[in-house]
């Protein structure tokens, strides 16, 4: 059989091994109680006796069994809540309000009272013995039964407190398994609705900062990353789909322009180097989206380490100066020694590359190009300046996308995707870039933590 | 146009050349092609056919010796159970991958050189296949010269003998210790950049070496820059060493630079 889904849980499992220790405590605590309370009682009653004990012989004024006699006969009248027993040698009760005992010296209890029917009360009694010279048996004793009374009543109040404690718990666990049970059951229903194909369902947060709302909170972003990577391969698609088809199409006619109008061997010839370049080109495009779509994917992340920047920016544009020689433009660096990014050295190699094909590819003859880097505080900041064409303010931000290029450089080389690889290495090393004017020119500036 | 002819300067060791006549128009050129002492044995696992007929016609046209493996498991096998020069290696194969494969044979003690030819826009695959043992990678599609230059540097290796200090080709000397350059005994003054670029192409003197190969081995860049990057390093590096001299640093029309002494 099954037991209802509220009791499978977890939560009551534990519950129920609570309601267990709670239980074993609480009979250990009266268990503990109740001995020291009839424990001290014990004492006191021994203690009562064994002075009443003393003053008998004191009032009878030794120990001679016709003084002890008259003493004990007097008491039995005005003391009637204590026992006294004076038997002859012979097992005569010579006075007291008890039957005979087993002459035993010292502390003793005893199971009954040892009276005659007509008097007999429940409990027993705790008493002193005293064997005389004669050996006549002198006892005094008090009623133990306030002390099976007290223990009673403690087993009873350990009993009730026990049943209070495991109700009490249980009560407890179903209230909180049925919270749990809610909460792990409406993070259940949201993936469910996920799986089911609402990628835009996130768990519910209550706000009250507890493990379920971290859990929630881990799951969600998880789920942030998933759509985000979704979204980017989206992208990816669409954008092949959407620019690609062009140069393919293109590609196409040229072929079958071929195949109409060109007849010698040359012309084919040339026909097909020049589909062999646009197959190239449509490539290269395609490599470079695949490989922007990777760098989103944050993958390379894992992979990070410190980079010495200065060094490669040094590198880089010493590499770069012949290019730029080439154009009569003047290539700098003001690199500040020894600064360092965590990131990815072969991307970052490619972004600043890029950065500076950009500025030597857009600036005409004579432009001043500069590479400059510096550290702030907790950041490392690079700008890739040119006093070229620049780029209007309100384009800015587009260049930064997919296929963005501007009417100007449409005739020049280039896929229009140089600029996103540059913005894709950026995000990927939480670096903030920034296009700015550069009175003339192009300011590009990233800005690395540290 | 560059006229490249066998040089018979070059140590037995080194490569032989021969001369293709290409009909190239009016006119004709002479395009390089580059035979290995001894045919270099090749065995290529892919299991693309259209692309194994690709590169097994091509490299047979050069002079090479090719056998083709169409899965991991095959590949795996005859790379272990016989003796080559070059393995081509595709890095997406089934029943067993590529990388695996390498992993496999090198842990079995197997040296043999490696290409991989791996699929565009992985920008890992680089990495993980130079980590499992590659010694080469090329990115799918590849122009066909970029190829015929790979295995030509892989398939004549060095084996690894005492490390030479000095390269030479003709009368240009490189001193890899003191980093001195001098062509016909006069010092040459290089930029670090101009030195890294000298020794790279000196030690495949006599091969055919891409623009790619010295992106990849001189600047370390895994790209294609969109500048004239190599071009302007080259005529930078040619001015230096072969301004008024007879020239060492040719162009290989449509393939990549060659250094080697003159005819």
């Amino acid at each position: 059989m099954r037991l209802p889904r509220l009791f499978r849980t977890s939560s009551f499992r534990l519950t129920l091994l609570y309601a267990a220790v709670f239980g074993g405590s609480v009979l250990l605590l009266f268990g503990i109680a109740a001995q020291s309370v009839t424990g001290f009682m014990i004492k006191q009653i021994d203690a009562i006796t064994a002075s009443e004990l003393a003053e008998v012989q004191a009032d009878a004024g030794g120990v001679s069994t016709g003084a002890l006699r008259q003493v004990i006969e007097g008491l039995t009248v005005r003391s009637p809540g204590i026992f006294y027993l004076l038997q002859s040698a012979d097992g005569h009760v010579l006075a007291g309000n008890m039957l005979p005992l087993e002459p035993k010296p010292g502390l003793r209890a005893l199971g009954w009272t040892h009276q005659p029917p007509e008097h007999h009360t429940s409990g027993g009694i705790r008493g002193d013995g005293l064997v005389l010279p004669d050996g006549a048996y002198l006892f005094v004793g008090v009623s133990d039964y306030q002390l099976g009374e007290a223990r009673e009543v403690i087993i009873r109040a350990g009993l009730l407190g026990l049943v209070a404690a495991v109700v009490l718990a249980l009560v407890g666990g179903v209230v909180m398994s049925y919270g749990t049970l809610r909460r792990v059951e409406a993070i259940s229903r949201a993936s469910r609705a996920i799986m089911a194909g609402d990628l835009g369902q996130r768990m519910a947060l209550r706000g009250s900062d507890d493990e379920f709302d971290h859990l929630s909170a881990s799951l969600n972003a998880m789920l942030d990353r998933i759509q985000d990577l979704m979204l980017g391969l989206q992208q990816v698609s669409s954008d092949i789909a959407h620019d690609l088809r062009t140069p393919l199409t293109r590609l196409r006619q040229r072929l079958e322009l071929a195949r109409q109008r060109e007849h010698g061997v040359e012309g084919l010839r040339n026909a097909l180097d020049g589909a062999i370049g646009n197959a190239e080109a449509i490539l290269e495009t395609f490599g470079a989206l695949l490989r922007i779509a990777q760098i989103e994917a944050g993958t390379r992340r894992a992979g990070f380490t410190a980079v010495a920047l200065s060094e490669m920016l040094d590198g880089l544009v010493e590499t770069y100066q012949p290019v730029a020689e080439e154009k009569r433009q003047n290539l700098h660096a003001r690199v500040k020694a020894g600064l360092h990014v965590h990131g990815d050295r072969e991307l970052l190699t490619q972004l600043f590359a890029n950065l500076i094909e950009n500025a030597i590819g857009h600036s005409s003859t004579g432009a001043e190009i500069c590479v400059e880097a510096t550290s702030a505080t907790g950041e490392v900041l690079v700008v890739v300046a040119d006093n070229g064409p620049g780029i209007p303010a309100e384009f800015r931000r587009k260049v930064l996308q997919r296929f963005y290029r501007l009417e100007a450089s449409r005739t020049t080389p280039g896929n229009g995707l140089g600029l996103s690889l540059v913005a894709a290495v950026a995000t990927l090393h939480d670096a903030v870039i920034d296009l700015q004017d550069n009175e003339p020119g192009l300011r590009c500036w990233l800005r690395f933590p540290i | 146009m560059t006229r490249c002819v066998a040089d018979a300067g070059l140590a037995d060791s080194g490569p032989n050349f021969r001369n293709r006549q290409v009909d190239d128009g009016p006119g004709s050129a002479v395009a390089w092609a580059f035979v290995g002492a001894r045919a270099v044995r090749i065995l290529l696992i892919e299991d693309d056919a259209e692309t194994a007929e690709y590169v097994v016609a091509g490299l047979q046209g050069e002079g090479h010796d090719l056998e083709v493996a169409v899965d991991g498991r095959s590949g795996l096998f005859r790379a272990a159970g016989e003796a080559w020069d070059l393995l081509i290696v595709d890095r997406m194969l089934p029943g067993l991958d590529g990388l695996a494969l390498l992993r496999t044979l090198r842990a079995g003690g197997i040296t043999t050189p490696t290409l991989f030819l791996t699929t565009m826009g992985g920008i890992d695959d680089r990495v993980n296949g130079l980590n499992a043992g590659g010694d080469d990678y090329l990115v799918k599609p590849f122009a066909f010269t970029e190829l015929v230059a790979r295995v030509a540097a892989l398939g004549r290796r060095p084996q690894r003998t005492a490390p030479e200090t000095v390269l030479r080709v003709a009368d240009l000397e490189v001193d890899l210790l003191t980093r001195l350059v001098r062509r016909g005994g006069q010092a040459v003054e290089l930029q670090p950049r101009e030195f890294e670029l000298l020794q790279y192409m000196m030690r495949h003197a006599g091969q055919v070496v891409t623009r790619t190969m010295l992106l990849e081995n001189v600047w370390d860049f895994h790209f294609d820059p969109r500048t004239t990057l190599v071009e302007s390093h080259i005529s930078r590096l040619r001015n230096k060493i072969d301004r008024g001299r007879a020239e060492l640093i040719h162009t290989v029309r449509g393939s990549g630079y060659c250094i080697r002494a003159p005819a």
